[in-house]
């Protein structure tokens, strides 16, 4: 690859008129394309300075590969990192000769570590994970069939959470000091403090045993909706609660942060109405790192809530990776643990967009 | 910098454009890769008896899967040509009669006529000379079994002839013991589908599959021992002990077998479930390595044997629910051999000791993770041993490790069980003949290698028992394994849920069990 600065500032020249931007253009990939016309350039530079935000996308997933890449080394050599033969481990008592070859071959484990390293990093990033230890299917199947599950939990229970959170966060906010925001603080103090599989299974003894409700499985939305949303509702407020205690806090500290701000206390002089005032002035303000939390909360419920799938033998990434780990598939948790990576980085991702449009601020700056 | 407010708008659009795309293009990769969803039909129905497993199968051929969880599911799927009943007498299946020639060395089996396979196909002589070559020549995970057999051949559509090597006793269990040794269709064998579609003639058909929650099945109408009272079976995978138990209390299951025997007690007290139990025909022992001092030494082996406390050890382990014994073979099998020479005695175990000239001992115990009552178990025996002055360090290890070591011989003594044995060669032969395969504590004594060929060959029961009497007393006096209890199989079920009979070789049979309103 060429150096885009050395290209950058050779192509500097023509566009006198806007030199102190062009550096920044040459920092974006598209400046590496020797081919294009010095004519293009111009226009890109001017493409870019007059579209900021967009700049500000295509940095940030120039990062975010950046960092993917990282993860995949990681997870390589995570495999190096187990003691012992982990192709003889995993085949246990099905170990023969020929099973072992046969599974060494297809892992690629066989291969010199440097060859397995290329190897790993260029099939990994066009989606191929290899092959599961345990029945030979490919990993990424087996991943993005347990996604639509996963991914019902997690919306469903970040729904939970912000339906919980926001209210009470907000009052307890306004209230600083008060009664109720004593209470609230309590609360949310129980709510993260309570292990999931205890408040799982105190739910199931109430609401299966006493009402009969579904306490296990999952059904998908498309073959019975009625079917998946009293299968969801016992594990979206167990995997909810927690986030709902954990995102409580965040709001009422962002929501006092705020409604100190001076702003604020002219919006409020200037007779806009309290109503107003909540909605525009602290409520906007208050979003940004109330985002970011909700978005590490996400990607968490996304990544898998492994005890509560456990709990209410759902079948997530949680459970697929539980099982894995039980049955020492070694490709499958790699390929999991590249999944909720990819997973996290694609939210921060979608995070830091979405500041960029509440708050211009941010991307300026 | 400044801006134009007219710009938020459009740039929001942008994004949500972008997101709304994103969020499309993944869609359409879920609904891609993953497998086509099935009607359930079936498993809607109030007659479908739901099941829960406590664990996923890895796949679903029978002839390469070695998980109990698989044989849950296709006990119910496929046939063998005989199989055991409650009492392990070898019962006609797909076979209806067999004979055995003069010389005892060929067998031929006389099929059962008008049996179809689920998709349709008829069960011929050809589908059993495929089955058994398959598992023979494909080197499949129990082609050990059926290493007597040096023929298979198809005489017509519904005769089978089986040329064995030496007389074989053991051939009907080996055929018919359990559906490791089913048979199969060779389309779907062939194909590959078998892992996931598998095809058999049994009692109920593979309906559907969800990954990670459940495989459904479906009555085989054309059932050629009646067609089933259910309409289907669903089999959960439902590890959670706790979750297992109140889906079971609730209703949304019928059946289960994910229960802790420290339940046991205060699920017999439910009235609205029954919950069973019956001693297992698995059996979990020690063994010293022998091929090391002072381990090579018979008298303290046998100190050991006295130094142990069963009853503690089954207490730890099962919670009063298995059986201690001092043989392999449990009481309920028609092979059992009362013989229980070692009660604990610690004053007995240091004599021994000190006439073998054994002081300061110092042993490891390896155990394996994998069967969490081996390291329950060797908590206890360490106490034990250290009462004979015996100090005990425990190492546990990942299974393929443990495997490993045992293997290699390298190991003071090691805890294991031995599950799903039948005929007295299942438990006897490979474990403690001089040449058996699974004698890593490597035991030799001629006397028992002697006897032990004699039983295998030996067509008469009678004599057949009076063999192995012999040869498991010199197993147990010389403590090649030191004998510990036989664990129970522990199952509940709804009351709504009749028919069912709870078995000791752990097979889950759903043929005959229906389901009554409440």
């Amino acid at each position: 690859m060429s150096d885009p600065n050395t290209h950058g500032s050779s192509t500097a020249p023509e566009a006198p008129d806007r030199s102190a931007d062009t550096p920044r253009s040459a920092d974006t990939p598209r400046s590496a394309d020797n081919q294009s016309s010095q004519a293009e350039q111009t226009q890109q530079a001017g493409f870019f300075t007059r579209h900021p935000l967009l700049t500000f996308i295509l940095r940030r997933i120039l990062l975010t590969f950046v960092t993917l890449l990282g993860v995949i080394v990681v997870v390589f050599f995570l495999i190096q990192l187990v003691p012992g033969d982990p192709v003889r481990i995993a085949l246990g008592t099905r170990y023969t000769d020929e099973a072992y070859q046969a599974l060494q071959q297809a892992s690629g484990l066989d291969k010199p570590l440097i060859a397995q390293f290329f190897s790993y990093i260029g099939s990994a990033l066009i989606g191929d994970l290899g092959v599961s230890f345990r029945n030979g299917e490919p990993v990424m199947m087996l991943l993005l069939e347990r996604l639509p599950a996963t991914i019902s939990l997690a919306l469903c229970a970040i729904f939970v959470a912000l339906l919980i959170a926001i209210p009470l966060g907000t009052i307890a906010g306004l209230r600083e000091g008060g009664v109720i925001d004593s209470i609230v603080r309590v609360i949310s103090q129980f709510g993260v403090s309570i292990p999931d599989f205890w408040m799982g299974m105190m739910l199931i003894s109430v609401f299966a045993l006493g009402f009969g409700w579904p306490s296990s499985g999952y059904t998908p939305l498309t073959e019975d909706p009625i079917g998946w949303a009293t299968h969801m509702v016992l594990p979206a407020i167990t995997a909810g609660v927690v986030s709902a205690a954990i995102l409580t806090r965040f709001i009422r500290t962002a929501v006092i942060d705020v409604s100190h701000a001076t702003f604020v206390r002219t919006a409020t002089s200037k007779g806009l109405k309290h109503w107003t005032v909540l909605t525009k002035h602290i409520g906007r303000n208050a979003l940004i790192p109330v985002l970011t939390i909700s978005g590490i909360q996400l990607a968490t419920l996304l990544g898998g809530v492994i005890v509560v799938e456990v709990v209410f033998a759902y079948p997530g990434l949680g459970r697929l990776i539980y099982d894995a780990v039980a049955a020492r598939d070694y490709p499958l948790l790699q390929g999991a643990i590249l999944l909720i990576a990819f997973i996290f980085l694609t939210i921060n991702l979608l995070v830091d967009v979405l500041y960029a449009i509440i708050d211009p601020r941010i991307r300026i700056s | 910098m400044t801006r134009s407010p007219a710009r938020a708008p459009r740039l929001r659009r942008l994004a949500q454009a972008t997101t709304a795309s994103a969020a499309v293009a993944i869609l359409a990769v879920i609904s891609g890769c993953t497998r086509q969803s099935v009607d359930l039909g079936a498993a809607d129905s109030d007659d479908v008896i739901v099941a829960s497993i406590s664990g996923e199968p890895d796949q679903l051929d029978p002839h390469s899967t070695t998980s109990y969880f698989a044989f849950e599911v296709l006990e119910n799927v496929y046939d063998t040509l005989v199989e055991p009943d409650e009492e392990f007498n070898m019962q006609p299946a797909l076979a209806e009669s067999w004979e055995v020639s003069d010389d005892e060395l060929t067998w031929t089996f006389h099929l059962r006529e008008g049996v179809t396979f689920h998709d349709g196909s008829d069960f011929t002589a050809d589908d059993v000379v495929y089955s058994y070559r398959r598992i023979i020549d494909g080197e499949l995970a129990n082609a050990w079994k059926l290493t007597m057999l040096t023929d298979v051949r198809a005489i017509d559509d519904h005769t089978v002839e089986i040329d064995v090597d030496a007389p074989s006793p053991t051939l009907l269990s080996a055929l018919g013991g359990f559906k490791g040794v089913a048979i199969v269709e060779e389309d779907n064998a062939e194909s590959g589908d078998i892992t996931t579609e598998p095809i058999g003639t049994g009692p109920f058909a593979v309906d559907s599959a969800r990954p990670g929650d459940s495989v459904t099945l479906k009555a085989n109408e054309d059932y050629w021992g009646g067609a089933p009272e259910v309409a289907g079976v669903q089999f959960r995978y439902i590890t959670e002990h706790n979750t297992a138990v109140a889906a079971l209390r609730s209703g949304e299951i019928d059946w289960t077998d994910s229960i802790p025997p420290q339940q046991f007690g205060t699920l017999d007290k439910d009235q609205s479930l029954h919950i069973e139990s019956v001693i297992s025909n698995d059996y979990w022992y020690v063994a010293m390595n022998e091929a090391k001092e002072p381990f090579d030494d018979p008298q303290v082996r046998q100190a050991i044997a006295y130094a142990v406390d069963r009853d503690s050890i089954a207490q730890a382990t099962g919670f009063g629910t298995s059986e201690v014994n001092q043989t392999a073979i449990p009481g309920s099998s028609p092979w059992a051999y009362d013989y229980a020479p070692f009660e604990r005695d610690t004053d007995k175990a240091q004599q021994l000791l000190d006439e073998a000239g054994v002081s300061d001992l110092s042993m490891e115990l390896m155990v394996t993770n994998e069967y969490p009552e081996t390291v329950t178990a060797a908590q206890v025996i360490a106490d034990n041993l250290s009462d004979v002055g015996i100090s005990a360090s425990i190492t546990t290890l990942d299974f393929g490790s443990w495997l490993d070591r045992q293997g290699q011989g390298d190991f003071d003594a090691l805890m294991l069980g031995w599950l799903g044995n039948i005929d007295p060669d299942d438990y006897y032969y490979a474990q403690h003949h001089s040449k058996g395969p699974s004698n890593s504590q490597g035991y030799s004594n001629p006397e028992v290698d002697e006897l032990l060929d004699a039983g295998r060959v030996e067509m008469d029961e009678g004599k057949r028992h009076e063999l192995y009497e012999q040869a498991a007393k010199h197993i147990v006096d010389d403590v090649s394994y030191l004998y510990l209890y036989n664990p129970a199989v522990i199952q509940a079920h709804t009351s709504r849920l009749e028919g069912y009979t709870i078995r000791s070789d752990r097979a889950v049979r759903f043929r005959d069990a229906k389901l009554t309103e409440d």
